[in-house]
């Protein structure tokens, strides 16, 4: 992994297109601004771990065959 | 019309020209791009069965059947992927359901990630909700619980009146 120090208002170019910034840091939080073009997908890793983890899952979730009770239509 | 196998019901007839694009997939799931979305019979259930693997399928479900107070808060860029112009005329979305083994009162939802589809152009994504309170595990019984009993609240209202 490349590691660099940056300071606030410091920021890194990647592709000539993404901008990460260093806004604010208070603490151990980190305030980073990112600018990038629209198709560059921008997630939060848990969020984005969390909803691929809960994917998988729901791909091997089987509908029990009664629901009655269960959930009104 | 065309044959497919699917997960839940076997082999079936679909209409190709209904089958739904997901240009990045789900989460995951990033290739696997092509579904159709199949009705669970006497059911609130739906599938997105994809089109090319018959064993992968996801369940979904329209979120305000259990939660009246969902809120879909998403990003414009996710309407923009899927070339939405008229949300009331051409936006669909649900929330996939996860059924434990042998636990099916314990079903969940996933109401971080939802699925929206553009049913005009026949294209789909896997959305990132930008509400914080949204979990990937929301438990489907505990909200119809909490929902019938706001409902009950507001009938007593009116007969108080």
């Amino acid at each position: 992994m490349l590691v660099l120090s940056r300071k606030i208002n410091e920021s890194i170019i990647i592709q000539n297109d993404i901008e990460i910034v260093i806004l604010d840091i208070q603490g151990d939080q980190v305030k980073v601004g990112l600018k990038a073009p629209k198709n560059i997908k921008i997630y939060r890793k848990e969020i984005y771990d969390a909803i691929q983890q809960e994917n998988i899952r729901a791909s091997q979730s089987k509908l029990p065959k009664d629901l009655k009770g269960l959930i009104e239509k | 019309m065309k044959k497919i196998l699917t997960k839940p019901f076997g082999e079936i007839e679909v209409d190709e020209s209904q089958m739904i694009i997901f240009p990045d997939g789900l989460f995951g799931f990033e290739n696997y791009k092509n579904y159709f979305l199949l009705e669970n019979p006497d059911s609130p259930f739906l599938w997105l069965q994809s089109a090319d693997e018959p064993t992968l399928a996801f369940i979904l479900i329209d979120p305000y059947l259990f939660k009246k107070d969902y809120e879909l808060k998403i990003s414009d860029e996710e309407f923009y992927a899927i070339q939405i112009e008229d949300k009331e005329k051409e936006l669909l979305h649900f929330v996939i359901v996860t059924v434990p083994p042998d636990h099916p009162e314990k079903m969940t939802a996933n109401l971080q990630g939802p699925i929206i589809i553009n049913i005009n152009k026949k294209l789909g994504k896997q959305a990132i909700s930008l509400r914080d309170d949204y979990t990937v595990r929301c438990s489907i019984l505990d909200e119809l619980e909490k929902s019938s009993k706001i409902e009950q609240n507001s009938n007593k209202k009116v007969e108080a009146k």
